[in-house]
């Protein structure tokens, strides 16, 4: 009697503790999900805000920070065999991982969240993940100071009292390509033709080429520069952070485009053994939580679209960033499946750098 | 007359050469200034981050918001250039023994291959490394790329040929008949070696030993390829930071880095003395 007293006893403890271990395992149980990504602040908002329910689902992250042209070189020398699992994607190199074929196929039903971005921003092999809108970033003060009419086009730079006081980006920043792209096609050229848009650089006068949209900051408060030429979100943070009175013009293109967005994207690698987590991953970082922070602070511009309405309550973001998804949409996005950024490259230098 | 003339000119002439180091001076610490003075600049009401010189406020904020990312980093740098300038010392100073002293065929060629690391570029250097240990892992299951081996190998092979440099330079002037001498007066080779040819090279192997620890210290191109999750150098991690961040912490940083050197500077002069370096040209009473 007492004995099967006893048995029952265990039997029911081990119930219990098998149940409450299910209970307490969560989706990515020892799973390492790797993840290519930039470094500073910009991972720094990714442990904050998904890491936590990552590890809370019982999976671990670990980040290899670089920029994504420094990943796609570690993938390239590693012979396709990526260093992770979920890596960042600018749009000039999607043709190259393509290219490369090192991507994994998505499952968009582990995706959800896609449903709130725009069709173009999704697809089987890449989710997107951020847009910047690359603008002209002027000093208010300064400019109505010293009577220089607000610029709305890139040729506005070109002015006398703007000579050596405007920045541009070298066309190895992270908005080079774009940067280049936008006074190209605002001067009539197009993806195979750039000597317009090099000319106008020309022209400018530029004081400095950019490597890194943190010196925009820098030299807006050192009083060099006046203007320049870069994404919406360093003109929010050179007011919001260095307390520059600055503000942002959505340079007019064409009778049709105005403004220029960039795009960037995330992609599993075919290697990955935890596509699944990876795409959990991308779930979280396009969703509505995670985009509307990301935004606020770093002042990108978020690509599920359900967040605008939030954003447009900060008035600096409503001031500087374009929030309507029409306009949005009229932006001018580079077909970079046209490009030959080599060519580009050897043009700038040619024209530019020497 | 003479006399005042000469006195005159050597007076122009010690102003000319204390205006020429003054300046010089000027031009070596003047950003080690601005990072630090930058870095004593508080955050105000509209101002949060602002990189201003000199400060407008005095405030140690921006030092205890220096990410906890960067001085993991930093520590892993230091210990990785320790460890590089000490293996590139083991390699280097037998190395330039052979180099100087033997006379097996190929010679030159030797030489030029030590010299190699010097020649690639890092870049090329690091690319080379993460194939090399691809390769590797897929003939042994073993991958290093992403291991502080990994890491450390990439940079003892950029810091190794700055010991090779100065201990050869030391020993091609060096007096072989101190170390006959020595024999002569009954000393075994070895002890010849360790009692007489060391002492005589050592300002060599020391400023090889900073050299390569300068070296591995601030190296970006090779361990952006070779570094990995929890293994990311001080260097790298600053320059991954920058992409996104354009924070005084970063000035901050920079900052304790410049302290943390003087002060090791401050050791070997307390410890082997700095101008034991500066005798890498040729010791006295040599040659």
């Amino acid at each position: 009697m007492f004995k099967s007293v006893k048995n029952a006893m265990a039997g029911i403890f081990i119930t219990l503790f098998l149940s409450s271990s299910a209970l307490a395992a969560g989706q990515f149980d020892g799973v390492t999900l790797l993840v290519g990504t930039w470094g500073g602040l910009w991972k720094d908002n990714q442990v904050e805000n998904i890491v936590s329910k990552f590890e809370a689902e019982g999976g671990k992250v670990e980040f290899v920070t670089g920029s994504p042209a420094a990943n796609f070189a570690k993938i390239v020398a590693a012979r396709g065999q990526a260093p992770f699992d979920v890596v960042e994607i600018l749009a000039a190199q999607v043709k190259d991982y393509h290219e490369l074929d090192v991507l994994h196929p998505l499952d968009l039903s582990l995706i959800p969240n896609t449903e709130f971005l725009s069709e173009s921003r999704y697809n089987e092999w890449l989710v997107g993940s951020w847009e910047t809108q690359e603008v002209i970033c002027y000093h208010k003060d300064k400019f109505a100071e010293e009577g220089i009419p607000v610029p709305t086009t890139y040729r506005d730079l070109v002015h006398p009292k703007l000579a050596g006081r405007i920045q541009f980006p070298d066309i190895n920043s992270g908005g080079g390509l774009t940067g280049l792209a936008g006074v190209t096609f605002a001067e009539g050229g197009d993806e195979t033709n750039i000597e317009p848009g090099l000319n106008l650089v020309k022209e400018m006068n530029v004081l400095k080429f950019w490597a890194r949209g943190g010196e925009t900051m820098a030299q807006f408060e050192s009083g060099d520069i006046i203007a320049s030429v870069v994404h919406a979100g360093w003109c929010l943070r050179t007011k919001k952070l260095a307390g520059q009175n600055v503000t942002t013009v959505h340079p007019r293109i064409n009778d049709e485009l105005v403004g220029v967005a960039s795009e960037g994207w995330f992609g599993v690698m075919k290697n990955s053994k935890n596509a699944e987590a990876a795409q959990w991953y991308i779930n979280q970082f396009i969703s509505a939580d995670y985009q509307l922070k990301m935004a606020i602070k770093t002042g990108l511009v978020p690509v599920n679209q359900s967040v605008f309405e939030a954003m447009a309550e900060d008035p600096l973001v409503a001031e500087m960033i374009v929030l309507d998804p029409e306009k949005v949409a009229n932006q001018l996005r580079v077909d970079y499946s046209k490009v030959i950024i080599p060519d580009w490259t050897d043009q700038w230098n040619r024209a530019i750098a020497q | 007359m003479k006399f005042v003339t000469y006195r005159l000119q050597k007076a122009i002439g010690r102003f000319f050469f204390g205006l020429y180091c003054s300046i010089s001076y000027i031009f070596l610490l003047s950003p080690m200034v601005v990072v630090i003075g930058t870095s004593l600049n508080g955050p105000t009401e509209n101002v949060e981050a602002s990189f201003t010189f000199p400060p407008d406020s005095f405030s140690l904020y921006w030092y205890t918001q220096i990410p906890e990312g960067q001085i993991d980093a930093l520590l892993l740098s230091f210990v990785l250039a320790t460890v590089a300038s000490l293996c590139g010392c083991l390699l280097g100073v037998p190395a330039a023994l052979g180099l100087v002293r033997s006379n097996v065929p190929g010679k030159a060629l030797i030489s030029a291959i030590f010299r190699a690391p010097l020649q690639i570029p890092a870049i090329v250097t690091g690319i080379a490394f993460l194939q090399l240990f691809y390769w590797i892992g897929d003939l042994t299951g073993f991958y290093w790329q992403g291991s502080i081996i990994g890491l450390a190998l990439g940079h003892i092979f950029i810091a190794t040929p700055y010991v090779v440099g100065t201990v050869t330079a030391i020993l091609q002037r060096f007096d072989t008949r101190l170390e006959e001498a020595a024999v002569i007066h009954g000393a075994s080779p070895r002890r010849a070696f360790f009692r007489v040819t060391l002492p005589v090279i050592m300002p060599g192997v020391y400023a090889g030993a900073l050299y390569a620890f300068m070296v591995s210290f601030s190296d970006v191109p090779v361990a952006i390829f070779l570094s990995s999750p929890g293994f990311v150098t001080y260097p790298v991690e600053i320059f991954f930071a920058l992409e996104n961040d354009f924070e005084p912490s970063l000035m901050a940083s920079a900052t304790l880095v410049i302290i943390i050197c003087l002060l090791l500077l401050l050791l070997v002069q307390k410890v082997i003395g700095l101008d034991a370096l500066l005798k890498v040209g040729g010791s006295r009473g040599v040659g």
